[in-house]
């Protein structure tokens, strides 16, 4: 039996390290260490708004409303607080036991969607170019979603250039794709939050192809709304139900959005998503640094952390490290080298098939890290039709090709004026203590690190959250933290 | 009396190195037998074996640490005794509790020829343990080396149950991983 083996040989562990652990613990003070939730990520891709021309007709009333039902997921163990309980013992061993359970199912049923990595390599690297010291952020995930849900309204070369983009063949093949790639990143377990939202606002006066519309409810989990375009009651409902999906973390950027009179369909896409470290940071041992920003220095707090066996990865011009999360994710922390300009980065194809390879990386060694990172909350909004413009998707923002007729009969005239995408991520913790940290010397290009090296983000660097299957949930620059 | 004492008094084939040895660390390997066993009279009788086998180890063997080469035998003897009766005995003893643990630390690929040998794998682990920080590495041998129980570990490290379980479950998916990387067969 392999568990036996497995005790026999803890049985013959090095003597030194028996004795050790014979020894009676040194009192430990044990301050409150955190462990509420360390990364609330959040983004929403929203409103792909369908315009048609000016003066469409408008008529006041109310909206009917279908709410998506989602799967229910296997409560996070919850810590008693009275540890001599034995039936709060009892409850944690169980739900631990059904936790686990379904994370294994999940993990399996998590299958790498090579197909979509072109998708994302090329859209991180065109919505992460920003201005030198500007931080950016971009949620992959979300516009896949957004963009899936708006190939299913489209029709001939507008939908084939966008099924061209996600790396689907057929339209079929994308729903199944968006099926696998929802079940393995949809979770709400108390400790991870990661829920995909989408909802089609439908103009009250417009007749839609009923087809289409279930076809939205059911396969994209999409709730659906119908009200009067351009009043003031809709686009409050729209914005209440943004904040609803995303936890109110992107109020600012909800406030501004707005249902025109000329809106013949708005999708809205959220994601929503708060994960724990798998190893939380202690706030003790967090300490004020300085940050070196384009614009000068900068001082915040850096948390530190030993990370024993991690993989450390390099390329020609980067180093990286990941973060396991509580999902069984991972933040990748990707640094450029020194003299390498974060741009400089965003622009080499090698940092994208590392982003996309999930750890199946030749330049890869285990060893002890020495993490350094500075607590940030980075957010950014982008209009992204130009940048899909570049992508090959073209068609749909051109009134006079754009073909919607999945969506109404009466589809001429109608095209997508804005794809309006805001995303925030916050990667935080409490307290402050002192350590030490260092900088990394290591030379770009081909040599492998020593046992233990120092991974110190005192400089602009690139960040991206992947699911459990490695989808970017997330990427982003951080040049002020 | 010091240990170098005890084991000279082995290696002189003078017999009152057993009595030396009761007196240091008959406590020591009893817990770690009756932590194993649950049964008192089980645990004595592995103590006591714990004395003759090492009467015939010792000489040759010259321990660097006498009392982990006790606690190895012990160790040994009592799941060797726990592991002859638990198609009997199911329930009860924390041999049983830690063994399901330890289940999940098992890699998921399997295959006959390749599999690594105990020694070897001992030497992985070691490995492993080394890098981990000193209080996670003995939480982790208290646990699976000694067989103490949660309850037991809360007392010893003034952590709540749940904690101490945190941990150990944290410890034991990076030892799996560990494991996996290092593409051990079991």
């Amino acid at each position: 039996m392999k568990t036996d083996k497995l005790q026999d040989a803890i049985g013959m562990v090095d003597d030194d390290l028996i004795v050790r652990a014979a020894k009676q613990p040194k009192k430990i003070n044990r301050w409150a260490r955190w462990i509420a939730p360390v990364a609330a990520v959040l983004a929403v891709a929203i409103a792909l708004g369908v315009f048609l021309g000016q003066g469409s007709p408008l008529v006041v009333s109310a909206y009917a409303v279908a709410e998506a039902q989602y799967p229910q997921s296997a409560p996070y163990p919850v810590e008693p607080t009275d540890w001599g309980d034995k039936s709060a013992d009892d409850l944690f061993s169980r739900q631990y036991k059904a936790w686990r359970e379904e994370q294994k199912l999940r993990r399996e049923q998590a299958t790498v969607e090579n197909a979509l990595d072109p998708f994302f390599a090329a859209t991180m690297a065109e919505f992460l170019q920003g201005d030198v010291g500007e931080n950016r952020v971009y949620s992959p995930l979300n516009l896949y979603m957004a963009l899936a849900m708006l190939a299913e309204t489209a029709d001939g070369e507008s939908r084939e250039q966008i099924l061209a983009l996600l790396g689907a063949d057929s339209i079929d093949a994308l729903r199944q794709q968006v099926n696998a790639v929802w079940r393995a990143n949809y979770q709400n377990d108390g400790a991870t939050t990661s829920i995909l939202a989408n909802s089609l606002w439908m103009n009250q006066d417009a007749d839609y192809n009923a087809e289409t519309v279930e076809r939205l409810a059911e396969t994209y989990y999409a709730s659906s709304f119908r009200g009067e375009m351009g009043s003031a009651e809709y686009s409050r409902a729209l914005r209440d139900w943004l904040n609803a999906q995303t936890g109110g973390l992107l109020a600012d950027a909800v406030d501004g959005v707005e249902l025109s009179p000329e809106t013949v369909l708005a999708l809205a896409s959220t994601i929503y998503y708060r994960a724990k470290w798998e190893d939380e940071f202690w706030e003790d041992e967090t300490e004020t640094g300085v940050f070196y920003a384009e614009s000068g220095e900068i001082e915040c707090d850096f948390m530190h952390q030993e990370l024993f066996y991690n993989p450390y990865y390099w390329g020609d011009r980067f180093t990286a490290v990941s973060k396991w999360l509580s999902d069984g994710g991972q933040m990748w922390l990707i640094l450029p080298d020194e003299g390498v300009e974060l741009q400089t980065l965003l622009a080499d194809q090698e940092v994208w098939q590392f982003v996309t390879a999930n750890g199946e990386w030749a330049n890869r060694q285990e060893v002890r890290v020495n993490l350094a990172m500075p607590k940030f909350d980075v957010s950014g909004r982008q209009d992204l039709c130009e940048g899909l413009k570049r992508l090959g998707v073209t068609d749909c923002f051109d009134a006079s090709v754009a073909d919607f007729s999945p969506l109404m009969d009466d589809a001429e005239g109608i095209f997508v004026s804005a794809i309006d995408h805001a995303a925030r991520v916050t990667v935080d913790e409490e307290g402050v203590t002192a350590a030490a940290f260092t900088e990394i010397a290591l030379a770009g290009g081909a040599a492998a690190p020593s046992d233990e090296v120092d991974f110190t983000l005192d400089r602009p660097f690139l960040f991206v959250i992947t699911g459990i299957n490695g989808t970017p949930l997330f990427a982003g620059t951080v040049c002020e933290p | 009396m010091d240990d170098s004492n005890i084991i000279a008094l082995y290696w002189q084939r003078d017999e009152a190195a057993i009595a030396e040895t009761k007196a240091k660390y008959g406590r020591y390997c009893f817990a770690i037998a009756q932590n194993i066993l649950v049964s008192r009279a089980d645990a004595e009788e592995c103590e006591a074996d714990t004395y003759l086998e090492a009467w015939n180890k010792i000489p040759p063997a010259k321990p660097w640490a006498l009392s982990a080469f006790l606690g190895k035998i012990t160790r040994a003897l009592a799941i060797d005794r726990w592991r002859r009766t638990r198609a009997q005995k199911r329930g009860g003893g924390e041999a049983e509790l830690s063994l399901e643990e330890l289940a999940e630390c098992v890699p998921d690929r399997s295959s006959v020829e390749d599999a690594i040998g105990a020694a070897e794998l001992a030497r992985v682990i070691s490995a492993f343990l080394r890098e981990l920080p000193e209080e996670e590495c003995s939480l982790f041998l208290r646990r699976y080396w000694y067989f103490d129980s949660v309850d037991a570990l809360c007392r010893r490290y003034g952590m709540g149950a749940s904690k101490v379980k945190m941990r150990l479950l944290r410890t034991r998916e990076k030892l799996r991983k560990h494991l996996e990387q290092e593409e051990i067969i079991l």
